[in-house]
């Protein structure tokens, strides 16, 4: 660990979802000490599926096979949004660089590519991402194809029913069967929970007898899916010893939030940014920044049980996430940021927030707005400078972008952490050398 | 560095290995260790009362706030507990003069101006790995071992949290240091099934035989702690169980059979 | 004088002491303190100690036994290097008192036969008798006074004996001085002399002999001219010389009861006419024999009982070996001694890791020296009776807050394996129902729980839980931003190895959370959730909304202590 207290880090990163976790990542990958404020609990609702671009434009609701063609498009339709700000090679490589870090960490994922995949989840409908867990990949060929394939799952285990995505997908998918077992050990519980259902896999005994209760299943099917209970820390290992067990390729299935896959990805990424030497302020958050009279540090005051520490860093990344994960506020008639009061880009007045169709395709003006920045990702301020020169905003708080009807999540989170710890390291070694 | 030493209740009934390696070690490292008249960290009242915890916390903090040196110990459970309290007193302005009230009646104050350590990042930060790395003379090269911190010394961070806790690193690398290998073990941030025992045996004996099990399947030789809890508890579990059984070791033992000290004086 | 009385009291008392102390060490081999110590015969424990006996006295434990006789039994090492200054006050006592008895009280079996001559008027005796007599009143002195200086804050329990036995104690040395006093000065007692061994009552024949015996002798005659001619005390001495010397040494080194006869003098006379030479002897000798037979019935039995468990206590296997514990047989019959071996000194306590707890908690079966009374009171059934509902569930409580340090033990003046015995009191207070909370609580189903907690008239403040006792369960911000997502349950330990109906948990922490969002606490307190928590705070770390799920937990179990054990001990006393 670096960066003792007292001392001055070089980045200090409010927010842990995924860009917070990216930007601390990429932060330290490049040599700069680091402090990282927030719990990483908005990475527990994730999937473990990486979206890159999958759907432009919203109202059309158009998916696209591959990524760079819908960049383009977006780049063409909609200037302001924040992935069109960003070069393509430069999103790849960020994706690389992240993927890269996660398989360093246990968590692999298959070969990033060109193009957007599709898999199917545990209710049965399709979703199109682009960066794919490698335990999950085997079931987008599986899709494609519609072999011969078996589904299982666990009897307790509510949140994943292989009955209904046969049901869903079943009638243009004839080799697609079901079957429900007993989850060895876990005969006599109730209710099923897919974590202990991975840690338990982890253990080789349990291992062995569950996948001794599926073989006899197989049949004719060439694949198997489960639900994402294959092991937590070992997922990779698990994974293959069902394959090499079973004899034929095996997928999870993703399961509903909060997931395995989803504790995996957290745990990944603090693994990750703990073994790069991260300081991590979990349970704190940030009551307000001061910066300093010399121009040269921001002071983070913490709150939580951490209140009173104070924690300097020479650039601050704001990564808060906009309503969930409480970086916006949504005040009786306006919406504000949360720690600074920064100015957000948002619709005029609040009967301008929705459209009055909840399901209307365009989605809702409030899902664009967030912070505006200037071209270095540092938020302006009411006059439209920067609001102060080290000050920068990645992610979700961002405006002109809806990730969620995009489907560009996480293409968002990863591209603009790393264009904007690109932008600290210039920055911080201009000041150095200037 | 001086600290005063807080052994708690069960280092010196049970596992006086424990005291003894610490204070060999520590001495050896140049760590002053001051006794002083403290009793139970309050644990076992928090079930009972939370203001009878804190009680007994506080004033175990006030003895040392006296004496003006931090608090320093080798239980994670003690930690974990006198954090609490000083969260609970640092949050709750009723709370501590309710307190104040029963220490004043010893002559007592706390004030919160001495902070409470823990054994790993004592040596982990303030001795410092690279200082520890210089001192070991007698690698103990081939040995794989599986670090087993102690939940309270992890959870919950904003407590205790002397390092990442979905992720932490300080171990191994302490583990590094003496020239072993730290193992990589899934249930490694598992509780160690002790604070169950009472309550459901049986439950407690699962859990405590599961990270046994993983220990081994993950190809460590011996199970090292920083808790005397969780020590105790790996032997009792294991004593007289037939099951493959792994060794334990304390990390003071393993830094000072490292450091070259005489396996006598740590206990062993 | 007559002692017609004596012996006939003597032999009452002899016996009651011998019947009382065959009763109480009878008890232990009877005397069941553990479950484990249910498994075996009074008749095996007997054989058990007989066999020990055999093999201390003539293995190789021998010397450890002759050892802890001398170091440990004598000279009491264990209370010297924990408390000096009562080391001081109990030596004193038993050298004085160990002295007294064997020169004094047992003069026709020891002294006459030792010493020839020996007459208790003369000297030494006069001065050793006093010296003794002094120890012991100064010993008690010190005990009292260490005692003042390190007390815990509670009374001692059942003091009263043990006050009245000290009074007693007292009572003998002060009436023995005021008997030995009053013979100084009483001139009845003079003439008796003068009659039997001078042969004469003869007025003039005696006027030397007063004159020598008022001046340096202390007896008070009323009668007698002052100044008192200096040629007659001269011729005094004569017959001083003839007829009292043999007997009779100067009394002045008696330096308490001289002292005190001189300030007894104006009274000496009315004294004579009532007899106080009879009834201050019978008074003395009375108590003593009191004394006697009462030792059995008091804490003073530890006289007998201290040195016999440290000898036992030397001669047993090493008890730094205890993961092999030794025997049943004997480990259920050293319980029921030590029961009997404490003396009460409360050593134990001014150490004891949660003393502060039972000040704060107002709960004295916290410390060692009431619990090894409440222990006691339990394995003799006593704690279990009618009336004794509150004092057991109190002794409940200390023996599960105690958090097994082993300082009692480690300074217990005499030896005794005190860890040994709160885990056997622990394990009676399970069978009796006494279970500690985890317990108790898990043997009702939640939803049992909560009926009873309905069925109790609500007092005011008493539904939703009190804001300074659990703040957090008290305040809705502190639960209301869960979402249900079921995180806390998904990284549960316990929930994770729940794996068997039996001992299965019932709610999951989500659900624990969703009681409380609903209002519903009552349902959580019960439940096995609650009270099966491994307390490692994955929940609370885990959870994305900053819920403090485990520390929640920790209020709820605080609450239901308090509001489950009114129910419960409604329930019991019904």
């Amino acid at each position: 660990m670096t960066g003792a207290r007292g001392d001055i880090c070089d980045v200090a990163v409010i927010g842990a979802g995924m860009a917070g976790m990216s930007a601390a990542l990429f932060a330290a990958e490049r040599g700069l000490s680091c402090i990282q404020v927030g719990n990483a609990g908005s990475l527990l609702f994730a999937s473990g599926l990486l979206d890159f671009l999958g759907v432009h434009p919203v109202p059309e609701r158009q998916l696209w096979q591959s990524p760079l063609e819908a960049l383009a498009a977006l780049g063409r339709d909609e200037p302001d949004h924040p992935l069109a700000r960003l070069d393509a090679d430069l999103i790849r490589s960020a994706f690389e660089s992240f993927v890269t870090a996660l398989g360093a960490a246990g968590l692999a994922y298959a070969p990033l590519g060109e193009r957007n995949r599709k898999l199917f989840t545990s209710i049965g409908t399709i979703k199109t991402t682009y960066g794919v867990p490698r335990s999950m990949v085997a079931g987008v060929r599986v899709l494609e194809q519609r072999s011969p394939c078996l589904l299982v799952d666990f009897r307790g285990l509510r949140e994943f029913s292989a009955a209904q995505i046969a049901a869903t997908l079943g009638r243009n998918w004839p080799g697609l069967r079901q079957q429900r077992i007993e989850f060895p050990g876990y005969e006599a519980v109730p209710e099923l929970y897919a974590a202990h259902l991975a840690r338990a896999l982890e253990s080789g005994e349990l291992r062995a007898r569950t996948i001794a209760r599926i073989k006899p299943l197989l049949g004719d099917a060439r694949s198997l899916g489960v639900p994402a209970v294959l092991g937590l820390a070992r997922a990779s290992e698990v994974h293959a010893a069902f394959e090499a067990g079973l004899g034929l390729p095996v997928f999870e299935i993703p399961t509903m939030p909060t997931s395995v896959p989803g504790l995996r990805l957290r745990t990944a990424l603090e693994t990750v940014v703990s073994a790069r030497g991260v300081l991590r302020r979990r349970q704190a958050s940030v009551r307000g920044l001061s910066f300093g009279a010399d121009a040269a540090t921001i002071t983070l005051e913490l709150d939580g049980a951490a209140a009173g520490e104070r924690v300097h860093a020479r650039a601050v990344v704001l990564a808060t996430g906009r309503f969930t994960g409480r970086g916006l506020t949504a005040e009786r008639k306006q919406v504000r940021e949360s720690i600074l009061g920064l100015p957000v880009h948002q619709p005029a007045s609040r009967a301008a927030w929705h459209q009055r169709d909840f399901l209307d395709p365009s989605g809702h003006a409030i899902n664009r707005a967030g912070l505006l920045t200037d071209a270095a990702w540092r938020p302006l301020d009411a006059q439209g400078r920067p609001a102060w020169k080290r000050l920068y905003a990645v992610g979700s708080i961002l405006a002109h972008q809806d990730w969620m009807r995009s489907k560009c999540g996480s293409g968002l989170a990863i591209a603009t952490a790393w264009g904007a710890i690109e932008q600290v390291a210039r920055d911080l070694r201009a000041t150095a050398t200037g | 560095m001086k600290y005063a030493l807080f052994l708690g209740c069960k280092i010196p009934s049970q596992l006086p290995a424990y005291e003894a390696s610490t204070r060999a070690v520590l001495g050896h490292l140049g760590v002053t260790l001051v006794d002083l008249r403290f009793d139970c960290c309050g644990y076992p009242a928090r079930s009972y009362s939370r203001d009878a915890f804190v009680v007994a916390a506080a004033r175990n903090l006030a003895l040392a706030e006296r004496a003006g040196l931090d608090l320093l110990t080798p239980c994670s459970c003690c930690f974990g507990s006198l954090r609490h309290a000083i969260r609970f007193l640092s949050e709750d302005a009723e709370l501590r003069a309710r307190v104040a009230q029963t220490l004043a009646a010893e002559g007592l104050t706390w004030s919160g101006s001495i902070g409470v350590e823990h054994l790993l990042p004592l040596l982990a930060r303030e001795v410092g790995v690279a200082a520890l790395a210089a001192a070991v003379r007698v690698p103990r090269s081939g040995l794989r071992v599986a670090a087993q911190y102690g939940c309270h010394a992890l959870r919950p961070s904003d407590v205790s949290g002397i390092d990442n806790p979905i992720a932490p690193t300080m171990f191994e690398t302490l583990i590094r240091v003496t020239g072993a290998t730290p193992v990589d073990w899934p249930r490694r941030l598992d509780c160690c099934g002790d604070p169950l025992h009472e309550a459901n045996a049986p439950l407690a004996g699962h859990m405590t035989r599961a990270k046994i099990t993983d220990a081994l399947e993950s190809g460590a030789q011996a199970l090292c702690s920083a808790c005397p809890h969780c020590q105790l508890r790996f032997d009792a579990v294991q004593a007289g169980s037939t099951d493959p059984a792994i060794q334990t070791l304390l990390y003071t033992q393993l830094l000072g059979l490292a450091l070259g000290l005489p396996a006598k004086s740590l206990g062993l | 004088m007559s002692t017609a009385l004596f012996h006939p009291a003597l032999y009452a008392s002899l016996a009651l002491c011998a019947l009382g102390l065959a009763w109480r060490m009878s008890a232990w081999f009877r005397v069941r303190v553990g479950p484990d110590a249910c498994t075996v015969t009074p008749w095996q424990r007997m054989v058990a100690a007989l066999r020990g006996v055999a093999v201390a006295l003539f293995g190789r434990r021998l010397f450890r036994v002759l050892g802890a006789l001398v170091l440990d039994a004598l000279l009491l090492r264990r209370l010297y290097a924990n408390a000096k200054l009562r080391w001081l006050g109990h030596q004193l006592i038993l050298v004085g008192f160990t002295l007294l008895l064997l020169m004094h009280a047992l003069a026709a079996l020891v002294s006459e036969k030792l010493f020839q001559g020996y007459q208790p008027t003369l000297e030494p005796y006069l001065f050793l008798r006093n010296l003794f007599g002094v120890m012991v009143l100064v010993g008690v002195g010190l005990l009292w006074f260490g005692r003042r200086r390190e007390r815990s804050g509670f009374a001692q329990a059942r003091a009263f004996l043990g006050a009245a036995f000290v009074a007693l104690l007292g009572f003998v040395l002060v009436s023995g001085f005021l008997l030995e006093a009053h013979k100084i000065a009483s001139p009845r007692a003079f003439y008796r002399m003068t009659e039997q061994y001078a042969g004469t009552t003869d007025a003039e024949q005696l006027k030397p002999l007063r004159a020598l015996w008022a001046s340096e002798f202390g007896v008070a005659f009323a009668d007698l001219q002052q100044p008192i001619a200096a040629d007659l005390v001269e011729r005094g001495r004569e017959l001083q010389r003839d007829a009292c010397a043999s007997c009779h040494a100067k009394p002045a080194s008696a330096f308490v009861s001289y002292p005190l006869a001189r300030l007894l003098a104006p009274v000496t006379g009315l004294m004579d006419a009532a007899g106080a030479d009879t009834w201050l002897w019978y008074l003395h000798v009375f108590a003593c024999l009191l004394g006697l037979a009462s030792l059995p019935f008091t804490r003073f039995f530890h006289v007998l009982a201290a040195p016999i468990s440290l000898l036992v206590d030397a001669a047993a296997p090493q008890r730094a070996l205890s993961a092999q514990p030794y025997a049943i047989e004997a480990r259920a019959s050293q319980r029921a001694l030590a029961l009997d071996a404490c003396v009460r000194c409360g050593i134990c306590d001014e150490r004891c890791s949660v003393a502060l707890l039972a000040r704060y908690l107002g709960n004295p079966d916290l410390l060692p020296s009431h619990k090894l009374i409440a222990t006691g009171a339990l394995a003799k059934g006593r704690l279990l009776r009618s009336g004794e509902e509150e004092h057991a569930l109190r002794a409940a409580e200390g023996a599960f807050l105690c958090t097994d340090c082993g300082r009692c033990t480690s300074r217990c003046p005499v030896g005794l394996d005190l860890e040994d015995l709160w885990q056997a009191g622990r394990g009676d207070l399970a069978v009796a129902g006494l279970a500690p909370p985890a317990q108790w609580v898990q043997a009702r189903p939640a939803l049992a729980w909560a009926e009873s907690l309905e069925a109790v008239p609500r007092q005011h403040g008493l539904a939703a839980p009190d804001a300074a006792f659990a703040p957090l369960s008290a305040d809705r911000r502190s639960f209301s931003r869960c979402v249900q997502c079921q995180t806390c349950t998904n990284v549960c330990p316990v929930v994770a190895h729940s794996t068997d109906a039996e001992h299965g948990i019932d709610l999951t922490p989500q659900k624990v959370m969703n009681l409380l969002r609903l209002g519903l606490s009552d349902l959580a307190l019960g439940s096995r959730m609650v009270w099966d928590c491994a307390s490692c705070y994955q929940c609370q770390e885990s959870c994305p909304e900053g819920v403090r799920v485990a520390d929640i937990i920790y209020e709820l179990r605080a609450l239901a202590v308090r509001r489950l054990g009114s129910v419960r001990s409604r329930r019991q006393a019904a």
